[in-house]
């Protein structure tokens, strides 16, 4: 943790009379995949929200590279758990649309940079279909493509792949790992699931039933490397500290009470 | 293609059978003409009587209320859903006006606008544009939360999330919406030229009542039928055209 890119300092958040965020402090490196994880319900999307300026903290501020992050913008790209590709425009077109109110790249290397997505995602063969013809794995893809598209820094990512059959969610995973190194981006991964956390994370923020809470922080790239291949899921090491992660779960987080 | 034949031949068959009652006599002809006298009377009444020219006073009474209902609560709905204070400003004066049956506003009307073209739009619009304001508040309503909040973050302003995201979410169930209201408005025209006018289906058919020229009555409503199914499978046609991914 050698820079502070994303920084909590002393959040709190509160919807009418709930606390739902209680005082968080945390620091987040650039380039570096962090995941929220904790049970469902339990402020994590609140915080990540917070993150991308959608929701405002009740107190305590959040900062990005120095400045405080008040409104959404496009730095920091959001993608959600439910399938939110547009359903009137193309697979080409709703990557497109993370590039639609960036005036400063030229209507050709906007296409130049839609192909790259279309290609980096296996969406080439798609590329003038509709969402609705296509399986949910590639729309989510397609949600993720588009964030990229927008020159997002950090990407934050609300359960994308919740709602995803097992197999197409394990080979989601690993694509998004590889692509996460090669573009050198900050990932913000919000998931209740363990075992995807541990897949994914270099670093894992544990949160406790709300007000979410910090209750661990988890450095996984110390114990399991950088490198995630799909066979890392059968190791013994994974499996130890998939175990280590779910001990912690019911034992700190207030959740199995 | 089969659903085209079955619907005709049910129409065709249905009518046969009308022809067949009228013809054989057990009701009188005042009551039950047969289909072919009404066709008759409608020959007639295109030929000699100007019936398009009522029609199209008719059609454009329709289209006038209709646009001016549209503009205003395609604007106001989404206003409604976006913002709070509109909402629960407006919603219980429309639920209230919504409720309100045209004819009891008939007389009001023409105490207020005469018996002229501006009542008969005035009716018209009221009986459409409150019910479809709150349509299309509902529509901007359904607009998923996550598509605004894509847009937001890949740095669209208030504006462009409206025109790029939120009308184009809503775009097929605004249409359907839009389509269906048109049809009420023909419900509401014929009662505003029953009430007071001297031109128009609605007055050519009360005309036609007050001679027991049945035929002739019927020949007005077929025509309003015939108006109403082109109209809308004309807009379903536009509908597909316009939202060809769904």
């Amino acid at each position: 943790m050698t820079e502070a890119y994303l920084r909590f300092e002393n959040v709190t958040k509160r919807f009418g009379t709930v606390d739902v965020v209680s005082t968080t402090n945390l620091s987040v490196a650039r380039g570096s995949f962090v995941v929220f994880l904790g049970p469902s319900g339990c402020g994590k999307t609140t915080l990540m929200r917070m993150v991308g300026g959608l929701d405002e903290p009740t107190q305590g501020r959040i900062l990005l590279d120095g400045r405080q992050i008040r409104k959404p913008d496009r730095s920091r790209g959001m993608v959600f758990q439910s399938y939110s590709s547009f359903p009137w425009a193309t697979v080409a077109q709703n990557i497109a649309f993370g590039m639609r109110y960036r005036h400063d790249i030229g209507a050709a290397d906007k296409r130049e940079r839609v192909r790259t997505y279309l290609d980096l995602f296996g969406l080439a063969d798609f590329a003038d279909v509709y969402p609705s013809r296509i399986s949910g794995g590639m729309r989510q893809r397609v949600a993720i493509a588009r964030t990229l598209a927008a020159g997002s820094e950090i990407l934050l990512m609300d359960e994308p792949f919740g709602a995803l059959d097992a197999l197409t969610r394990e080979r989601l995973q690993v694509e998004l790992r590889q692509i996460q190194a090669r573009e050198g981006k900050t990932v913000v991964f919000v998931t209740h699931d363990v075992e995807e956390a541990v897949f994914l994370a270099d670093r894992i923020i544990l949160f406790s039933k709300r007000p979410a809470t910090v209750v661990a922080d988890l450095d996984i790239n110390a114990t399991l490397g950088g490198e995630r291949p799909l066979e890392i899921r059968e190791s013994q090491t994974f499996f130890e500290l998939r175990n280590q992660v779910l001990h912690l779960i019911r034992n700190v987080t207030g959740y199995a009470k | 293609m089969v659903e085209v034949f079955v619907g005709i031949t049910a129409a065709v068959l249905i009518i046969g059978a009308w022809e067949l009652t009228a013809r054989a006599g057990l009701i009188a002809p005042q009551f039950l003409p047969s289909p072919s006298r009404v066709m008759v009377a409608l020959w007639t009444m295109l030929t000699q009587q100007n019936l398009l020219w009522h029609v199209a006073v008719s059609t454009a009474r329709v289209w006038c209320a209709f646009l001016i209902a549209a503009a205003m609560a395609i604007p106001i709905g989404i206003l409604m859903s976006s913002y709070r204070i509109v909402g629960a400003s407006l919603e219980p004066i429309v639920d209230f006006i919504r409720y309100l049956p045209v004819p009891a506003l008939v007389p009001l009307s023409i105490i207020w606008f005469g018996v002229g073209e501006e009542t008969k739009i005035f009716l018209l619009w009221l009986g459409t544009f409150f019910q479809l304001v709150l349509l299309v508040a509902d529509d901007m309503r359904r607009v998923p939360q996550e598509f605004v909040e894509v847009a937001r973050t890949v740095g669209a302003n208030s504006r462009q999330v409206m025109t790029d995201v939120a009308l184009r979410s809503m775009g097929p169930s605004l249409m359907d919406n839009l389509r269906i209201t048109l049809g009420w408005c023909w419900t509401y025209l014929i009662i505003a030229e029953i009430v007071a006018a001297d031109s128009g289906i609605g007055y050519v058919i009360w005309a036609a009542r007050r001679f027991v020229k049945t035929p002739e009555v019927m020949a007005g409503v077929v025509v309003i039928g015939l108006i109403g199914l082109v109209t809308d499978q004309l807009l379903r046609l536009l509908h597909r055209r316009m939202f060809r991914y769904l």
